[in-house]
């Protein structure tokens, strides 16, 4: 048994935990920005796969994943705008439009995978991922568990844990973080002292694509080599569940999202050891069990915010 | 100390008329302000007043008329270019983020920045110089929901001025105040007065006008109806002029019976709010049959917390709720109101009705599931109607018929509906939560009638309300509520408003020494 | 007792309507279609009724309110295929051509695949419009779904019972099955507040993930068969009546799946409109606290509305079992949830606005794959036409827009045309 443990619990496994926990962080914090806003946001699945298809189209064409990045990007936030257009300016209901979005986003893959490729299921392979770029941080790598996990890994990674903190410190001392925090609590009051509400969901919801459209191109040009039909494989539920278990924070956001890399880790590490003989499937819905597990144990720990997935119209509160 | 007429005009609006799809709100509305000056704005509700001010802060965009501040017309496209204008408004409604310390609540909107980046103890130091330069005390880093709802407007007032506003817009600023508060916003107001800001206040009150304003224009169904001088009318030719007609505002108050036979009552009674904070901390109260206990007290004593544990919302921590001699506290909602206890809740669009349902349908809530409206689980709409058309006729509901949409109602024919609903029941116990809150005076009289009618069937009334004026019109006896307990029980006759103002403040009694 | 001569028309005319209607359904499912002029015949009786019964006047805004309210689908439907037209022609397919396959294979060529389409579609939209009445979004219908297949092929491998009693036990038992996956769900909901979006979404990635194994337990190797790999097949006698065995003509694989989705709908409608569960279901929805303060149980009434919507999704899974694939799949990547939604949202959760918009998902699904096959346009282009319309029927405020500038510039004709007629 100990041995099963020791063999369970290397290094590996916790730079495994911190890779696979980027995707769900970066999504995740794209939901804090916009819940925190007060928008209800269930379209980051959508966005995500958008930004992870573009992400490898980009990377194909050009041979350089850094210039798929930008593309993932650029295409997740243009995919989000069309979102902030229906639940800002036309007022639809969020999770509605959400859902919506996410169906468009599984066509428009589709679609694009037959024009750009041909064909279906998988999208041609970069020549080179984001991986390549792997870099260990002196000496702070060199600390035992703690050094691989955290500070031997690839651009991205490091990208999504200086994230983590920068928002915590836009929340906690910024004009941004502050407009956020009102626009989400109690519009009207941000609306009221001259500062737009519909521009600050809107630049809301443009920063949430932005952060899924690294989610993406994380999923298809760093994790992998090209993109995949439905690979969110529900990242973006995962990631609203983490934004709920981690109290609408994002360092604590970023410890709910390590919770699911771990989990994801772990089974990934329990099946390729082979010392259980039990079928893979078992394993693969550890993430899923974990997020209902999560929930039901946090959600009642903290407040959302109060006017999170409420339209806000100006002249439609008056008589 | 009213302005000369030489003072500058600062404000002024020429033929405001703001348009809603079939509703004409404003109607060709012209006034003046001017620099110093204190002005206000009477109506009943939905007279248009919060329209009126709505416009004048760039909240809506009227349809036709101009605004003119320093003699030139200006164009307000959002509040933003209001407040660059030196306007300032305090809503009746806070506008201020609950989470947000005082400071931020200041600040939001024109934060000192430097790269994005909120300089906090600068903001901190203008917040400490300006509530001391005004006299408005109030601590920088407390959160905003830990205060109280007087504090909460001082930080209202201050996020004006530290716009540097020189015309401060209050709409019905008194609504939520104790009387010893609206004292000393008073004083606040006038100092800002002598200092030269411009003030307009909006409200239905007529004891407010007098007491402060310079001049006063009243507002009816929409239109300026009159303008004078506030020293040169009184008090009952301002109500006529609001309401069009002479209003008799004291209600005949049948006498209380001797020795009222007592059948609800509260026996230490302790909640927690849904924070998690106590908020009825050992409340002990009775009524009796023919009899109403009025609860005085400010919003956010305990009065939520007491509506919903009668109501059976919510459970207490420990105590007793005894109805006909039986503990109800465990009970459903449901087995309560078999049992013949009765709920007319505050808010009606929030916990009375359901909007987007027709009147009949508002009417069967809570007994949809018997007979006659249903039989074994199936609805019959015929009965449904029925029921409808005659509680319409018994409570004056004026509606395009029984399957018109509530939300397209009225406040006072919404109001009727949950009257009707409750009443019809033939309640031993009714508590009823601030009864008239948004209904013009002829709703208000309407509401009044019908619950000394239900007195004087012998149901015993519990009335939660922060009018004073209506406690004393309608109540037997009065408690306040103050912290979560009961500081004060008084018959009415015995008391009066200072005293009870008294103890909504500071939850005790200091003789005055004069 | 005598009956008046208007009212004895009216009953001949309400009866003659039906008589009609009802085999001139049938007819058309099962591709006879001049089963259309029954069809129009039984419409035009149903209209003279309602004209008997509330005169000319009333007919007549009835009438006008009934098309106003066909504007917008038509023309969100119609903007749709034309933004999807442009797509294609940017990315180089020929759109007149592929429309026209699509529509002759969605609608006469392959119209029996049309229905078979839309019949688990019909449940799924039922499943989520009845969620939605309640104010609940129960996006994880894919999950029920794959539950109902599960339990209808469990409960089918090697039934020796009658198909008179197996099939409505397997029915129940599907059903049931779809209620138990939402009832972690609903006491997150009830106890903690927890999001259903979230919570029915991850039970549906559960069910999906794990079900390979059911498979494979019953028939199904990964070695042996090519992908997707099945089940065994399912005892024949479970297997739903088919259409041909009354109409010869009718499609040898469409069943009469469909018929039962019909009934579904309207039972429930009748559910939701005419009973006290669904009066409370209803009011939940529109006001939770309002129905509280009024003695409802919010939290019976949540678990009601998440498992009779858990039901119809299973139920969904269990019709296509037993009456087209008479086994499971691996990885069938239905998308029977999420279309289920679209189709909720856009028959606005009307249960039978619900029949025709899964048509309509139906005809654009076979229409689609045939477009594929003979135009070689992506068949996907449809699911960016399907997103599309749902997002121009929500948009309703730009059909607002549209129409108060449209009317402006109407009523600017008109007063022209009056001066013009008046000069």
């Amino acid at each position: 048994m100990i041995d099963f443990f020791a063999a369970l619990l290397t290094p590996q496994l916790f730079e495994a935990t911190v890779r696979l926990a980027t995707p769900v962080t970066f999504a995740a914090l794209a939901a804090v920005v916009c819940e925190r806003s007060g928008v209800t946001n269930i379209a980051m699945e959508g966005v995500m796969l958008v930004g992870a298809f573009f992400a490898a189209w980009v990377g194909w064409i050009s041979g350089n994943p850094w210039l798929g990045l930008l593309g993932g990007i650029a295409a997740s936030a243009l995919f989000s705008l069309l979102f902030a257009w229906a639940v800002v300016s036309l007022h639809i209901n969020h999770v509605v439009t959400g859902a919506i979005m996410n169906i468009l986003a599984f066509g428009l893959t589709r679609y694009l995978m037959m024009v750009f490729y041909g064909r279906q299921g998988t999208s041609e392979a970069v020549a080179k991922t984001l991986h390549h770029y792997k870099f260990a941080i002196p000496l702070l790598s060199d600390i035992p568990y703690v050094g691989p996990a955290f500070f031997n890994q690839t651009p991205l990674v490091y990208l999504s844990i200086i994230s983590v903190f920068a928002w915590a410190w836009i929340f906690k001392r910024t004009r941004l973080g502050l407009s956020l925090i009102a626009s989400g609590e109690h519009p009207m009051a941000l609306e009221t002292l001259g500062r737009s509400v519909y521009r600050v969901r809107y630049l809301a919801i443009l920063i949430s694509g932005v952060l899924c459209g690294f989610a993406g191109a994380f999923l298809s040009i760093e994790n992998s080599n090209s993109f995949t039909e439905g690979m969110t494989n529900g990242r973006g539920f995962i990631a609203l569940a983490a934004n709920i278990a981690g109290g609408w924070r994002p360092v604590g956001v970023f410890i709910a999202s390590l919770f699911f890399g771990f989990v994801d880790a772990l089974q990934m590490r329990v099946q390729s050891l082979g010392i259980v003989k039990i079928p893979s499937e078992i394993f693969i819905v550890f993430p899923y069990v974990a997020t209902i597990v999560a929930i039901a144990g946090l959600v009642r720990k903290s407040r959302p915010p109060a006017a999170v997935g409420k339209d806000f119209n100006i002249e439609g509160d008056g008589e | 100390m009213p302005k000369s007429d030489e003072s500058p005009l600062v404000l002024e609006t020429r033929g405001i008329t703001k348009r809603f799809d079939h509703i004409i709100a404003n109607n060709n509305i012209s006034i003046k302000l001017r620099k110093g000056e204190i002005i206000a704005v009477l109506g009943e509700n939905g007279a248009g007043k919060s329209t009126l001010m709505n416009i004048l802060f760039g909240l809506y965009k009227p349809t036709s008329g101009s605004i003119l501040i320093d003699g030139l017309p200006v164009s307000f496209d959002s509040p933003r270019d209001a407040i660059a204008k030196g306007l300032g408004m305090v809503h009746q409604h806070f506008m201020l983020v609950p989470t947000l310390t005082v400071t931020q609540n200041i600040v939001l909107g024109k934060e000192p920045v430097r790269l994005g980046h909120v300089l906090y103890k600068r903001a901190r130091r203008s917040v400490v110089e300006l509530s001391k330069r005004y006299g408005l005390t109030v601590n920088p880093d407390a959160r905003l929901e830990d205060l109280s709802v007087g504090l909460q407007q001082r930080v209202e007032i201050l996020k004006a001025l530290y716009r540097n506003a020189r015309v401060l817009i209050l709409d019905e600023p008194t609504a939520v105040l104790t009387p010893g508060e609206v004292e000393e916003l008073f004083a606040v107001l006038r100092n800002l007065a002598a200092d030269g800001t411009s003030i307009i206040i909006i409200t239905h009150k007529l004891e407010e006008v007098k007491a402060l304003s310079d001049r006063v224009y009243i507002l009816r169904r929409g239109e300026l109806v009159g303008e004078c001088r506030t020293a040169s009318a009184s008090a009952a030719e301002l109500a006529n002029f609001m309401v069009g007609r002479d209003v008799v505002l004291a209600v005949e108050r049948p006498a209380p019976r001797p020795k009222p036979e007592p059948i609800f009552s509260l026996e230490s009674l302790f909640v927690h709010s849904s924070r998690g904070l106590p908020a009825l901390k050992g409340v002990d109260l009775a009524v009796g049959r023919g009899e109403i206990l009025g609860i005085a007290g400010v919003e956010g004593n305990g009065q939520k917390e007491l509506c919903e544990v009668i109501a059976g919302l919510i459970t207490p921590d420990s105590g007793k709720i005894l109805f006909k001699g039986e503990d109800v506290s465990r009970w459903s909602v449901r087995r309560r109101m078999d049992a013949g206890m009765g709920y007319v809740p505050q808010d009606r669009r929030v916990s009375g009705l359901v909007l987007p349902f027709s009147v009949e349908e508002n009417l069967a809530l809570g007994r949809s599931d018997r007979p006659p409206l249903s039989r074994h689980g199936f609805m019959k709409f015929a009965a449904l109607r029925a029921q409808a058309l005659q509680l319409m006729e018994n409570y004056d509901i004026r509606t395009s018929g029984p399957e018109a949409r509530v939300s397209t109602l009225s406040g006072g024919n919404q109001q009727k509906i949950i009257l009707a609903r409750e009443f019809s029941r033939n309640p031993d116990f009714l508590l009823i939560s601030q009864p008239t809150r948004g209904l013009d005076v002829g709703a208000i009289e309407y509401v009044y009638r019908r619950i000394l009618e239900l007195k004087e069937r012998g149901v015993a009334i519990l009335l939660i309300s922060m009018e004073l004026e209506e406690l004393f019109a309608l109540a037997d006896r009065i408690a306040v509520l103050h912290g979560g307990q009961v500081v004060f029980e008084s018959p009415t006759a015995t008391t009066n408003e200072a005293q009870i103002g008294e103890y909504m403040i500071r939850g005790r009694y200091e003789r005055s020494i004069s | 007792m005598s009956v008046s001569a208007p009212r004895r028309i009216r009953m001949v005319l309400k009866a003659l309507s039906l008589i009609l209607a009802v085999p001139g359904v049938l007819l058309y499912l099962a591709s006879y279609f001049w089963g259309a002029w029954l069809l129009l015949c039984a419409i035009a009786l149903y209209a003279a009724d309602r004209f008997l019964a509330v005169g000319s006047a009333v007919f007549g805004s009835e009438a006008r309110k009934l098309l106003s309210r066909a504007i917008v689908p038509v023309a969100g439907i119609g903007s749709a295929l034309l933004i999807g037209a442009v797509i294609m022609a940017i990315t180089g397919y020929n759109p007149i051509s592929s429309y026209g396959a699509l529509f002759y294979g969605g609608l006469v060529r392959n119209w029996h695949i049309s229905v078979l389409n839309a019949t688990p579609l019909i449940f799924t939209g039922l499943a989520i419009a009845f969620a939605f009445q309640g104010g609940f979004f129960n996006i994880g219908a894919e999950g029920q779904y794959y539950i109902g297949v599960i339990a209808a092929t469990w409960m089918g491998l090697g039934s020796t019972l009658p198909g008179i009693i197996a099939i409505p036990a397997i029915f129940a038992v599907a059903a049931i099955a779809g209620a138990a996956l939402n009832a972690i769900p609903i006491i997150l909901k009830v106890k903690t507040g927890a999001h259903e979006v979230v919570t029915t979404m991850m039970f549906a990635y559960v069910v999906r993930t794990l079900s390979p194994m059911f498979i494979r337990a019953h028939g199904g190797d990964p070695a042996l068969t090519s992908h997707p790999y099945t089940t065994d097949l399912i005892s024949e006698s479970v297997w739903l009546p088919m259409f041909k065995d009354f109409l010869p003509g009718a499609n040898y694989r469409l069943h009469i799946g469909v018929l039962l989705a019909i009934g579904a709908a309207f039972l429930v409608r009748f559910i939701l409109m005419k009973t006290d569960l669904g009066y409370k279901i209803r009011a939940v929805g529109h006001n939770p606290v309002a129905a509280m303060t009024q003695g409802i149980s919010v939290a019976r009434i949540t678990a009601a509305s998440l498992f009779i919507s858990g039901s119809l999704a299973a139920i969904a899974g269990a019709t296509q079992v037993l009456g087209l694939d008479h086994r499971m799949f691996q990885d069938l990547n239905a998308g029977y949830g999420w279309n289920g939604i679209s189709i909720a949202l856009l028959a606005r959760n009307n249960p039978i606005g619900i029949i025709f918009t899964s048509l309509l998902w139906g005809v654009l699904d076979a229409g689609g794959q045939y477009m594929a096959r003979t135009t070689q346009t992506p068949n996907a282009i449809i699911e960016i036409v399907k997103g599309i319309i749902l997002f121009l029927m929500l948009a309703e405020v730009i059909y607002k827009r549209a129409g108060s500038v449209f009317g402006r510039w109407a009523g600017r004709f008109k007063t022209a045309a009056r001066k013009g007629a008046g000069a």
